[in-house]
Parts: C-alpha cells; sequence; structure tokens
C-alpha cells in the first residue's frame, strides 16, 4: 500500500479520517478525496461541520482564562535570578 | 527548587531530537551562546521564554486541574528550562521546547506522587478502537451546533478535566493549543501514532460529553424524552 493513491472506499472511512483531515495531518491527495466526498456526501459534510463548531468551542473555552498570577510571576523570576547569584559566587 | 542533576540528563535525553548538524549561521550563533556571560543568558530568557508564562501556566492548569499544583508545575519548568537554556538552540521552536520540559516534569510528578493514574486503565485493544471509532458517537447536527454557543464556559472546561491525564494533554495541545501532531509526539515523548489514538479517545470522550450536556440542559433536543 502506497500513501498515493488514498484507498477511501466509503463515509466510515471518511469519518475516521475527518480528525486528520481538521488538522491539516493528511497528504495533498488524501485531503482532496475527503474534500471530494464531503460536497458530494450530505451527512459527512454535516459531520465536518459539527466537528468544525465543537472545535471552535473547546478552543474558545479553554483557551480564555489563564494569566499567571503577579506572585508566581514572581517566584519565577526569583528561581532564575538565585541561580544567578549562585553561579557567579562560584 | 533548582533542578537535580538527573533531572537535566533526562531531559537532555529527550533533548537529543533537536538537530544536530549546525550549518554556518547555526555556528555562529552557537558561538554567540558559548561567549555569552550569565548575565546575558539571564536577559536572553527572561526576553524570550518569560513571555510564555501565561500560556504555560494555562497548560499547567490543565494538567493539573488545580492552581496551587499548576504553579509549583509552573516555577519547576522554568527552573530546568533556564538551567538547560544554553542547550535550546535559537531559531528553533522555543515554546515547543517549553511544552516539552512542562510535560515531561508533570508526567514525572504525577508519576511519583501517585495521585491519579495516568491513563484510563486498561488500554484498549486496536481491533476495539477501530471499532469504536468507525462511526460518531454524538448523534449531533450542524442545525444544533448554534445553541451549543449558549454553553457555559465551565461545561467545556469541566468536560475537559473529566478526561484521562495523557487524552486531556493530548487534547489540549492539538486544539487549544495548535500544535501538529509530530510536534506532540516529541512534546509527550511517544510515537506519533500513540498521539493519533489519544487524540482520537480523547476528542470522542469530550464530544460525547458536550453532546450529553447540552441534552441535559435543553439546548438542543434529546433523545430520552422521546423514548419514555
Amino acid at each position: 500500500m502506497t500513501t498515493s493513491e488514498p484507498d477511501f472506499e466509503d463515509c466510515s472511512d471518511v469519518l475516521e479520517h475527518l480528525y486528520a483531515f481538521h488538522d491539516h495531518e493528511l497528504t495533498e491527495a488524501e485531503a482532496d478525496h475527503i474534500r471530494e466526498h464531503l460536497m458530494a456526501c450530505e451527512p459527512c459534510l454535516d459531520s465536518f461541520q459539527v466537528e468544525e463548531a465543537l472545535r471552535a468551542l473547546v478552543r474558545k473555552c479553554c483557551n480564555t482564562e489563564a494569566v499567571a498570577s503577579a506572585k508566581l510571576r514572581l517566584r519565577v523570576q526569583a528561581t532564575i535570578t538565585r541561580t544567578v547569584v549562585v553561579t557567579e559566587a562560584e | 527548587m533548582p533542578a537535580t542533576a538527573d533531572d537535566l540528563r533526562a531531559i537532555g535525553k529527550r533533548l537529543g531530537s533537536f538537530p544536530m548538524n549546525l550549518t554556518t549561521t547555526e555556528i555562529s550563533e552557537a558561538d554567540s551562546r558559548l561567549t555569552e556571560t550569565e548575565a546575558e543568558r539571564t536577559a536572553r530568557f527572561e526576553a524570550d521564554a518569560l513571555g510564555y508564562l501565561d500560556q504555560l501556566y494555562g497548560a499547567a492548569l490543565r494538567m493539573t486541574r488545580n492552581p496551587a499544583d499548576a504553579e509549583d508545575l509552573v516555577q519547576e519548568t522554568f527552573a530546568k528550562a533556564y538551567a538547560s537554556f544554553g542547550q535550546f538552540t535559537p531559531g528553533t521552536n522555543l515554546k515547543a521546547w517549553l511544552y516539552r520540559i512542562l510535560t515531561n516534569t508533570f508526567i514525572n510528578t504525577y508519576r511519583k506522587k501517585q495521585r491519579q493514574p495516568l491513563s484510563s486503565g486498561g488500554e484498549l485493544e486496536d481491533w476495539q478502537l477501530a471499532k469504536a471509532e468507525s462511526h460518531t458517537s454524538t448523534g449531533l447536527r450542524s442545525a444544533e451546533m448554534e445553541a451549543l454557543d449558549q454553553m457555559p464556559h465551565s461545561a467545556v472546561t469541566d468536560a475537559m478535566n473529566e478526561l484521562p491525564a495523557d487524552f486531556r494533554l493530548a487534547v489540549y495541545l492539538a486544539d487549544v493549543e495548535g500544535f501538529a501532531y509530530k510536534e506532540i509526539a516529541a512534546i509527550m515523548g511517544t510515537p506519533i501514532g500513540t498521539v493519533m489514538s489519544r487524540l482520537n479517545r480523547g476528542r470522542n470522550q469530550l464530544r460525547a460529553k458536550l453532546a450529553d450536556f447540552a441534552r441535559e440542559q435543553g439546548l438542543i433536543p434529546g433523545g430520552d424524552d422521546d423514548d419514555e
């Protein structure tokens, strides 16, 4: 089996590769085959759109909140400074 | 807490896959690394690496699921990163390098503390995976997706936090941080096949939880009432 000719026979093959397709991890030939199938197959296109929306939702909800506290920033900077002092003392 | 010699050796091993064949420009950069003073190196570290503090803290929070542990993890990560910063090749992916140290520290701390199993328990056989993944489990339709925007952020982060640690980490690195499979493989120290399998299972579980939540909250029509 070579990667040159994608071997997707039906919807389940396409759905199986949907995550990798979204992740841009397929070869050009494989991705073209998926695109072709999505344009022709309503249910698979719907699955694709659901996945697109869920991805956006996860990214939006998990990406926003974290800000390191001033205390943590100071702790980290102190770690670095202390290391320098020790090194210079030697 | 300063990194021990063992820690540094372990990190050095993990970093071994970074490019070793230096081009001429890289050699001149490497030379400047060799001749720079401690103060210059510290300034370079502060300018380049500390910019990722918030992002690493966010990742640490996803990994440990509580702020106190996340802060300890981040501090230890920066201490180790600083100690081995001389081994980092300028111009290569600093973010991925820092995430690798963060992940390595997280995994080691986890294994030592034994607070929770790293995986969900028994690894599934390949044939079971193939069977489980050959169909979509959410049953969602794209027409219902607009309703999901009303979902509170906490519902999504809670669902994420319920995933087993190694699935959660893979999903986080891919879907929130946008790392490529081979970068995730390097960060987690696993083959790409393992990354793909963790991503598949983690995403499937996450999507199933989100669909359940949406149905329970009446955001989308549920199957339960119709069945009664």
